[in-house]
């Protein structure tokens, strides 16, 4: 059966049973537990590290309220890193290429904010959708501008996770069949289309940690504006 | 409510926000004093809070009435368009 470029976003089944479970568990299983010990061993510690200097981080711009949010958040920016990063890897497939499972992360999550800010402190919440200091004129066309602005961010959150993703997947492929095709043709000519192909999976391996990090920024963002 | 010690960053996804501080830092614009605002301008207005809030409400009951206004002069017409074969 001939493949095409689009089948590695397919999601993967073996005899009916969707593999997509296991590959969502797999970053589960790669980060170890933190033991009882009072000094660990040098990975925990540095994983003990990073997760406490990216939750300091992130909840800089929080006030008390936003702060129960730190697991969550913190949880999700490892998640969203380690699949993209095992993504990149031959052969394997990325569950968060697929628009489902990044709406899934987006809408609820996004919806929690706007809930929690319509419930705690209404008059701000709604006081945002329209800017200080607006012309008269302008006021009911801004606030629908600023209610579809809201609407618009969920799809946003999703739609960005899932086209760089994509996008950057696909890129990778083309470019691989193109030095691999050159090679017996042209050999300096693949020679520099793989040198191109070695600059773009550096690239992606960026954009992998930038897009989970925007993706948990953004969240934080919002939570600001309604805690 | 305790805030974090570190000032709070503009949120780059409120245009409203950098309008205001665009406003106010390059062209000096000030939003007028809350005793300066009298009579209906004080609960509909765009510097306070609360004078925000109202004009959104306004707004968003401007158009359910709309669309509320629309739906049943809509039905009145499917009526009158069903009701006209039945007469002779």
């Amino acid at each position: 059966m001939a493949l095409n470029f689009f089948d590695q976003f397919m999601s993967p089944t073996y005899l009916g049973i969707p593999l997509i479970a296991l590959a969502l568990s797999l970053p589960w299983v790669l980060f170890p537990t933190p033991s009882s010990r009072w000094l660990n061993n040098r990975l925990l510690t540095l994983q003990g590290w990073f997760i406490n200097r990216f939750t300091q981080q992130m909840l800089l711009p929080l006030n008390l309220g936003g702060h129960k949010w730190a697991v969550l958040l913190t949880s999700m920016m490892i998640f969203l890193v380690t699949l993209k990063m095992l993504g990149l890897l031959p052969y394997t497939f990325t569950p968060t290429t697929q628009l489902s499972l990044n709406m899934g992360f987006a809408v609820p999550l996004w919806l929690a904010t706007v809930v929690i800010g319509l419930r705690n402190q209404p008059t701000v919440a709604l006081g945002h959708l329209l800017p200080e200091g607006t012309p008269v004129v302008l006021i009911p066309f801004l606030i629908i501008v600023e209610t579809f602005s809201l609407l618009i961010r969920p799809l946003a959150l999703g739609v960005r996770l899932t086209a760089n993703l994509t996008a950057g997947h696909l890129l990778i492929q083309l470019i691989a069949t193109a030095a691999f095709v050159l090679l017996p043709m042209m050999p300096t000519v693949a020679i520099l289309t793989a040198t191109v192909l070695f600059l773009l999976t550096l690239l992606e391996v960026a954009v992998a940690m930038i897009q989970a990090y925007v993706f948990v920024l953004l969240l934080t963002l919002y939570l600001q504006e309604n805690t | 409510m305790p805030t974090s010690p570190v000032k709070t960053r503009i949120p780059l996804t409120s245009f409203g926000h950098l309008i205001t501080e665009v406003k106010r830092q390059l062209l000096g614009i000030e939003a007028p004093a809350t005793v300066e605002l009298t009579g209906w301008r004080k609960h509909f207005n765009t510097y306070t809070l609360q004078g925000r809030r109202n004009c959104v409400l306004v707004t968003y009951g401007a158009l359910v009435l709309t669309a509320a206004a629309y739906m049943m002069i809509r039905r009145n017409k499917e009526e009158k368009t069903g009701a006209k074969p039945a007469s002779p």
